[in-house]
């Protein structure tokens, strides 16, 4: 029997679900290997069981919280997909401020019919089983985990900085460009796709385990970025304190 | 030994016949560095360089190398992948092949490593010697600036010319394919001679012992306060060891395809560097620090090499140091300050 998987969405953008559906040459595999039971991105039904929920979205209301938990009791696997279920990603950018200035802010007059908490990701509220950051997740990184479930494996979780993909890519380093960058800290596994087109890291598959902070604080200083500057580098993605 | 001349216009011409023809690999520029990659044109061919991102042994040990495709629909069946694409890699310089030395010493000793022999015996070897070496390049004093025997052809710039010695059979039948040399006298050779003499004193860093102390030096630094020193600022990130043309470390993998019925077994680039690498099963670990891993790096670079191999795994180029953003990469910092720490007890 082919297992039943469900996609939900958090706050996000929902850019991550798109990933899936961009799986153009894989879809029809997919198609084959997975029962789609709900994926409110793609289809109406809804089902009672999952095999595996994906969870798309960082988590910034009680009544997501509520929400997560149910689904929690129905799936078998919960897997966070993307920085916000992953580390809560930008989302959390908002918890340096009062949550009534949040509201005001993005309801103005209307903020009283709308609530908010302090965003986090999907492992603060629930257990999950495994996760697949990045923003977006990595289409080839979705598939590899997919396809790993499925022959009965733990999937492999990255946990090298993008540095030493960085350097098999065979890129010329950002800081020797004259800028700068969080691959040193950050988990790898997207074989340094932003720093290959041209771009730094920005930490959006959050940092390793035992991430060297302060040395990365060290190389970023001496890159001339101001304290303030490091720390708005440092919290783009990755401002909840609790990770994954 | 045979010595061929042949000017710079007419060896551009032999390396646009050789693409022609051929599979053909060279140092190209990839500002402000250089990179091993396929020529298309002769002219992308930059010889002039002092470095290259990445050693040639991309190659030889590609950072991602299938070993078997299997299929699991009724009966298993396995097949090999074992087999390469014959080509010519040209701008080698004297260190690397050093370097590929030692890879031949670990995956063609007792133990024949099918991949890397099929990729060795049909890729030839056009080296160059560096006469104007990089700024972290020590390889005047580990001994590798000059190219050891393995080399089909090897070529000196020797200003409007190259003096090309050829030092195998396939070497020289890339001569009489490709080349149009006339034959070189005693006057071109002794100019060679005088010229890699001349090269020695533009190294900027050196060893201040012989290589041969290296692990000597090793066995009293073991509580050198120096490892915890460069330790803790250490990324583990694994970069040192990445651009290192003696690191030879691969992890295995597994990937399924979606239907469950065929797949594949590759081995790719690990580190010594990585948190994960002494991890076991059990979850012990046996190097858990940055610290413990660092020093492994430089024991394994000075002395567990040499030990298990007969060559030590540090060829001086001088990549580790220039990739290391914290700068605690350096095998001659970390040897020269055991050393003297060695002597002032």
């Amino acid at each position: 029997m082919k297992p039943k998987v469900a996609v939900f969405d958090f706050t996000c953008c929902e850019g991550c679900e798109l990933q899936i559906l961009n799986c153009e040459e894989e879809l029809a595999d997919l198609l084959s290997a997975l029962d789609f039971v709900e994926f409110r991105e793609a289809m109406t039904e809804k089902a009672d069981y999952y095999d595996i929920a994906f969870i798309d979205g960082a988590c910034s209301r009680k009544s997501e919280m509520a929400r997560l938990k149910d689904i929690r009791k129905r799936a078998r696997m919960v897997i966070p997909i993307g920085a916000c279920a992953c580390m809560g990603g930008v989302n959390c950018l908002k918890n340096y401020y009062p949550m009534d200035e949040v509201l005001r802010s993005e309801y103005g007059e209307k903020a009283e019919y709308y609530e908010t908490i302090p965003a986090r990701h999907v492992s603060a509220v629930i257990p999950v089983d495994f996760f697949i950051p990045g923003c977006p997740i990595v289409k080839k990184d979705f598939i590899r985990v997919v396809q790993e479930i499925l022959a009965g494996r733990i999937p492999y979780q990255y946990n090298d900085p993008v540095c030493a993909e960085c350097k098999v890519a065979g890129n010329v380093c950002v800081f020797e460009k004259g800028m700068t960058c969080l691959g040193p800290i950050t988990r790898g596994g997207c074989e340094a796709t932003c720093i290959t087109g041209g771009a730094v890291c920005w930490g959006c598959r959050g940092f390793i385990d035992k991430p060297n902070i302060i040395a990365e604080k060290l190389i970023l200083e001496q890159a001339g970025l101001s304290v303030e500057e490091i720390s708005k580098r440092f919290n783009l993605f990755n401002a909840c304190k609790d990770r994954i | 030994m045979e010595f061929l001349k042949i000017s710079k216009a007419q060896f551009q011409l032999s390396v646009g016949r050789m693409i022609d023809e051929n599979f053909v690999y060279g140092v190209k520029a990839k500002s402000p560095s250089y990179e091993f990659d396929r020529l298309f044109t002769a002219d992308e061919l930059c010889l002039n360089y002092n470095i290259t991102l990445l050693s040639p042994n991309k190659y030889f040990l590609p950072p991602r190398t299938p070993l078997m495709g299997f299929k699991l629909d009724g009966k298993i069946s396995v097949d090999s992948m074992v087999g390469a694409q014959p080509g010519i890699i040209i701008g080698i310089h004297p260190y690397d092949l050093h370097a590929l030395k030692l890879l031949d010493a670990v995956f063609l000793g007792n133990l024949k490593d099918a991949y890397y022999q099929a990729r060795r015996q049909v890729i030839a070897i056009i080296g160059i010697d560096c006469l104007q070496p990089w700024q972290y390049s020590f390889a005047a004093s580990m001994g590798t600036a000059f190219p050891p025997a393995g080399f089909d052809l090897w070529l000196t710039d020797t200003g409007d010319k190259y003096l090309i010695e050829v030092g195998s059979e396939k070497g020289e039948e890339l001569c009489r394919k490709y080349l149009d040399a006339s034959e070189a006298g005693e006057i071109e050779v002794k100019q060679r001679e005088k010229l890699r003499e001349e090269s020695l004193s533009r190294y900027k860093l050196s060893l201040d012992i012989s290589p041969q102390l290296i692990p000597e030096v090793l066995n009293s630094g073991w509580n050198s306060s120096m490892w915890e020193e460069l330790g803790e600022k250490c990324f583990s990130c694994g970069s040192c060891t990445m651009v290192c043309p003696t690191c030879v470390c691969f992890d295995v993998r597994d990937t399924t395809e979606l239907n469950r019925l065929s797949g594949e077994r590759y081995r790719i680039w690990d580190s010594c560097m990585f948190d994960a690498f002494a991890t076991i099963a059990s979850g012990e670990n046996f190097r858990p620090t940055g610290t413990d891993r660092l020093r492994h790096r430089l024991y394994r670079k000075g002395k567990y090499m040499l030990q298990r191999w007969g060559r030590l795994g540090c060829v001086g180029c001088g990549r580790c140091i220039h990739a290391c953003l914290v700068d605690i990469a350096s095998p001659v910092y970390a040897y020269n300050r055991l050393a003297r720490e060695a002597r002032t007890g």
